[in-house]
């Protein structure tokens, strides 16, 4: 391994390209934390929803060039979906008061996880599929990038930006907010909180599906690719604190630069390896996680 | 039997109507067959010792909890088994003991969070001149931009039922225990600040208060609580001549 300038800006840029894509998925597993107050375990299954909406409309419907769309699309299916599944599958652990709503809701997401994996089996057969890109190389001074790598991170961070437009600037995440904090005084404030815990669910699964639909063209479409980002997204937690908005966007970017410098300069391998380190590092030091304020009760 | 006609005013009918409200805790009944009725614009205070279920009251008619047994009216509007959001938008609004404002809000999203949840009745420039007048009179303008954990125990008390107070056409506030632990200063503001809200927007209050100085003053009518029931209604100093009453504030069996 020869050290070079040239290769470690490299290695930050796409760890820090492929880190944005993790903050993204990381920040929905946190937000319906920080709202439902469950985990869903099902996210990854999300990913994978959108990256399947990505193939077929980029394959069949749009073609190449209209990929931002297809994108676009797999979002608003998944916001859809999790608008539609969160009242059937969660509201009663809080419509009919559960004495063990952790455990309600573990069950509940893994079903559904193991039900949606099964769902692509047999909807598209174990197969792998890559949506066509024709996006070109992009030259970032003499380092060529990946068109379809850079893509996914400049509309991930668009998602970001339009995900905190939305929280702080309108009523919606104003009422969300206040609901992250106290869910008894937001009703008394006059807001419903179960359709709010339907709206959470919803961006938080549909940041998932867009990650899904961004990053198909680079790591394919299977009915499984969906469990590596979770594990990915669930490390980030640990790393971020769960609940945290800030600790999942810096958890995400420290664990695609950690995984990349790793991968470039120990051994390429043991890529999946140097995150796990840094979380047992993390959760030696900093058990609550770089942002986190409480642990998780039992 | 005759029906009413639906619009036809009926100023003498109570403004809320909580009939034979019951709730068990496992063995322990909080609430043994309440009726309460108040009347459009009137103060009252709800007094009686700890663990008379004053509080579980509060939580029933707000839809914090649902009752065992009893109904809820406020003016024409069934409000039984409803939840707590919806019970909120009909103009039933509360307060709690430990005030629940939003910490990492800013005291301003804190006020305006209600008004936008009731749709911004009169539009955002109706609700921005309520605001900057409720933070006038609650004397928390200069923190509006700070964030509503950093205010003290009384500053949260008044922000509590300012919030409250963003809503317009609110029929009825329920304040429970709104005076208990503040400064002497913060309580006389949050005191104009109820009978201003009582004069110039004809609001009804039910006040849970310890306090009997400050009922004295606030509530022509007071309804005692004793054990899970309403013992007594009438002006202070004449339920608190009653044996009963006496007796369970201060022990000992009634005659």
């Amino acid at each position: 391994m020869i050290f070079s300038t040239e290769l470690l800006i490299q290695t930050l840029l796409s760890g820090l390209m492929v880190g944005v894509l993790y903050a993204l998925m990381a920040l929905g597993i946190t937000f319906i934390y920080s709202i439902v107050k469950t985990i869903n375990w099902a996210m990854g299954e999300f990913y994978m929803i959108g990256s399947y909406i990505q193939f077929v409309a980029v394959h069949f419907l749009l073609g190449p060039s209209w990929w931002w769309l297809a994108a676009i699309l797999a979002a608003a299916g998944t916001f859809l979906l999790g608008l539609l599944l969160e009242p059937i599958l969660l509201k009663p652990m809080y419509a009919r008061p559960l004495q063990r709503r952790d455990d309600y809701a573990t069950v509940v997401t893994i079903a559904l996880l193991l039900l949606l994996r099964n769902l692509a089996v047999a909807l598209g057969g174990p197969n792998q599929y890559r949506p066509e890109s024709n996006l070109p190389v992009v030259w970032i001074g003499p380092l060529p990038q990946e068109g379809a790598r850079v893509a996914a991170c400049l509309f991930a961070v668009l998602a970001l930006g339009v995900f905190w437009l939305v929280i702080k600037k309108t009523w919606v995440g104003l009422a969300l907010r206040a609901a992250a904090q106290n869910r008894v005084a937001v009703q008394t404030a006059g807001v419903d909180v179960y359709r709010l815990d339907a709206v959470a669910f919803a961006i938080g699964v549909a940041l998932a599906g867009f990650a899904g639909a961004l990053l198909a063209p680079v790591f394919m479409v299977f009915p499984t690719n969906g469990a590596v980002t979770t594990v990915k997204g669930f490390e980030i937690i640990v790393i971020g604190g769960l609940g945290s908005i800030p600790g999942a966007l810096v958890g995400g970017l420290l664990l695609g630069l950690i995984e990349s410098l790793g991968a470039a300069f120990i051994s390429s391998p043991y890529q999946n390896v140097y995150g796990f380190l840094l979380v047992i590092l993390i959760l030696i030091i900093k058990p609550n996680g770089l942002f986190g304020e409480r642990g998780r009760e039992a | 039997m005759a029906t009413p006609l639906p619009d036809a005013p009926r100023p003498d009918a109570p403004l809320l109507e909580a009939l034979g409200l019951s709730k068990r805790y496992g063995g322990l009944i909080a609430n043994n067959g309440v009726t309460l009725r108040l009347a459009r614009g009137e103060i009252r205070g709800l007094i009686g010792p700890n663990g008379a279920g004053k509080t579980t009251l509060v939580n029933l008619i707000t839809g914090i909890e649902t009752a065992d047994a009893g109904r809820i009216r406020l003016g024409d509007v069934e409000l039984s088994g409803r939840p707590a959001h919806a019970i909120a938008a009909h103009g039933l609004i509360r307060t709690f003991q430990v005030a629940r404002v939003f910490e990492s809000l800013s005291v301003r999203d804190n006020l305006l969070l209600p008004f936008l949840a009731a749709g911004s009745p009169g539009g955002l420039g109706a609700g921005r001149a309520r605001l900057a007048e409720l933070l006038a009179l609650s004397t928390l303008a200069a923190l509006a931009d700070d964030r509503a954990g950093t205010l003290s125990g009384g500053q949260r008390m008044l922000l509590q039922a300012c919030a409250g107070f963003m809503v317009p056409g609110v029929s009825l506030h329920v304040l429970d225990e709104p005076f208990a632990g503040i400064n002497p200063v913060v309580k006389d503001t949050l005191i104009q600040l109820i009978r201003r809200e009582n004069e110039s927007h004809a609001c009804t209050f039910l006040i849970v208060s310890h306090e009997m100085d400050i009922v004295r003053r606030l509530c022509p009518i007071v309804s005692v609580m004793i054990e899970g029931a309403i013992a007594a209604e009438g002006r202070l100093d004449e339920v608190a001549r009653r044996a009963d009453v006496i007796a369970a504030y201060l022990g000992g069996n009634a005659p």
